[in-house]
């Protein structure tokens, strides 16, 4: 038996082995290296040693800086409202079209920003904001508002973006979403039409019930990576004043890749995994009070 | 209770018009939001066709006068855009099937295998989810350039090898295959090697198919790191880079509608490669477990 036993773990470590090997060269050497030149100066042209150990004052740099406080609060801003934005609006559009006439319609309509790059959606909607012959000013024209400077007036920009992020981003939650709905069994829903209750109870008291451990996972997943957010503010922000659409991520790549500032940019990138993941506990802890358990077994 | 001449009870037929009023502002709702979806990309390929004075007119046009068949032509002579996609398909489509391979591996050991420790590896890998790539971008780099893969796929491969969200997915549908079944094997023999290549991987094809279509989307649109490891290396530029150098390339006035042809070349493929695979990915979708996280 305790051969066996010693066979089992054998196997099951081969069986992960590969993982794991990744695991130590991409993960764990990244993270203590990242550490490391996170207290020093560094600009990745001479060798490390050479790097001149600067302590926590990276830290201490960022924490006062306006321009990276400024990043955070924006990001912060971001992530909120277009993860609830686009959880409730892809919660409900997948409930809509899930019993509807021509649902394959609806949905290769719903879902095709999937596969649609950022970089590309980003290009797009540049187009689509433009303030003197772009689409969007033009049909505000129609009805007598004036032009807006979507991309350019540092009020308007970081919502700007934000609305292009939920519109690229609706189309995976709602898949995520539409295979959650078709897991719940009709007769849930049969009982409580024979109880009287209308279409809205039933999505009140069945659909988002069931429907918790979905709400769960894209809540979390959509934090982390809204968190982390690059792409569309760097395609969509390039014509506005830095502090209004400058993103935690989007500073630490200009720190780390234009000014070669590496140890700024670990500095940066810690910080926004500290946040992450204090947010993620939150999350996590606030689903475990609404009686959700975590995913371990 | 009181009846009408049709012999339909009056509470009857007021629910029947709330059902009808409700239905019609559902689908009032459905076809507005998807006219909100599908109008940037109707806008593409219409602005796509047009001349540089029609996309540059004061009042936005919907439809060319003429459509212009040509743009697409010329952009790949002015672009190398037949490269990118090269080097996009070869980077995503490899590092996908390493994917599938590590997951499967490692998502059958956690399921079903009870090596010690098993649990914490297990919390491990969920825990690097929550660590943001701009932790690896500076570490990974240096390590490529260490390693001299700045030049060559393997940059923009390997670090894409094992996804903690595969590993996951795989080991949340193994969970669902009963274990009287491998213990049947188990008895009559069967290694646990043969056990994963005989009978968990045919089973698991949907969860492999909804994962494979994942990543590869996912590798396929990645952007930043491509650009990272791009900025010097040009012959390895995947296609969102190559695209977002389009503005570059075509910075002039006069051919900003070409900027728009080659945006198509990005979007319009995927699009119909993902319309003939939907079906598919939903019910893989389903199938996964994905509704019962």
């Amino acid at each position: 038996m305790r051969k066996g036993l010693r066979k089992r773990n054998l196997v099951g470590y081969g069986f992960i082995a590969p993982a794991l090997i990744f695991y130590a060269v991409f993960f764990g050497f990244p993270v203590v290296f990242s550490l490391l030149v996170s207290t020093r100066r560094w600009n990745m042209l001479v060798p490390f040693e050479e790097a001149r150990f600067y302590g926590f004052r990276h830290f201490e740099y960022l924490l006062k800086n306006e321009l990276f406080m400024r990043a955070l609060l924006n990001t912060c801003l971001y992530a909120i409202i277009t993860v609830f934005v686009t959880i409730s609006l892809s919660l409900i559009f997948a409930t809509l079209i899930n019993k509807s006439k021509f649902s394959v319609l609806w949905r290769f309509l719903y879902f095709t920003p999937i596969v649609t790059p950022p970089v590309a959606i980003g290009t797009i909607w540049n187009y689509l904001y433009k303030p003197n012959n772009g689409v969007f000013n033009h049909i505000l024209g129609s009805v007598g508002i004036d032009p807006v400077y979507w991309l350019t007036d540092p009020n308007t920009v970081l919502f700007a973006v934000m609305i292009t992020a939920i519109w690229g981003g609706i189309g995976s939650s709602m898949l995520i979403f539409t295979a959650g709905i078709q897991n719940i069994p009709q007769a849930y829903y049969d009982a409580a039409k024979i109880d009287g209750a209308g279409p809205f109870r039933q999505f009140w008291n069945i659909t988002i019930p069931m429907l918790k451990p979905t709400i769960l996972f894209l809540t979390a997943t959509g934090m982390i990576g809204a968190w982390q957010v690059f792409d569309l503010p760097f395609i969509m922000g390039k014509n506005a004043p830095a502090k209004s659409i400058m993103t935690v991520s989007g500073y630490v790549y200009e720190s780390a890749f234009q000014s070669m500032r590496m140890g700024r940019a670990s500095a940066g990138a810690f910080i926004l995994f500290i946040v992450i993941f204090i947010v993620t506990i939150f999350i996590l802890r606030a689903f475990r009070k609404g009686g959700m358990s975590g995913y371990e077994d | 209770m009181k009846t009408d001449i049709t012999g339909i009870p009056e509470r009857r037929k007021k629910r029947n018009i709330k059902k009808t009023i409700l239905t019609i502002i559902k689908y009032i709702v459905v076809i507005t939001g998807a006219i909100c979806m599908v109008l940037p990309f109707f806008w593409l390929i219409s602005s796509s066709l047009m001349t540089s004075q029609e996309l540059m007119a004061d009042t936005p046009r919907w439809f060319p006068e003429v459509p212009q068949w040509n743009n697409y032509v010329e952009v790949p002579k002015r672009v190398p855009i037949l490269k990118y996609y090269k080097n996009s398909l070869i980077t995503a489509g490899i590092a996908t099937l390493l994917v599938l391979i590590t997951s499967s591996l490692s998502g059958y050991a956690f399921a079903k295998i009870k090596f010690k420790g098993r649990k914490f590896v297990f919390r491990f890998v969920l825990s690097t989810m929550m660590f943001p790539v701009f932790i690896f971008l500076i570490p990974n780099y240096y390590l490529m350039k260490q390693l001299g893969w700045l030049t060559n796929y393997m940059s923009l491969i390997i670090p894409f090898a094992v996804s903690g969200y595969g590993i996951f997915l795989i080991r949340q549908f193994v969970m669902s295959i009963p274990d009287e079944l491998l213990d049947s094997a188990r008895i009559d023999g069967a290694g646990e090697m043969r056990i994963y290549m005989k009978i968990v991987l045919p089973i698991l094809k949907p969860a492999m198919a909804t994962l494979a279509t994942l990543t590869f989307i996912g590798l396929w649109n990645s952007f930043l790191w491509p650009l990272i490891i791009t900025s010097s290396v040009q012959d390895l530029m995947t296609l969102p880079v190559g695209v977002s150098r389009l503005s570059v390339a075509f910075s002039t006035s006069e051919n900003q509608h070409l900027i728009l042809a080659g945006l198509v070349y990005q979007v319009v493929p995927m699009v119909i490669l993902f319309l003939y695979l939907q079906k598919n990915y939903i019910k893989g979708f389903v199938l996964s477990g994905f509704g019962n996280l």
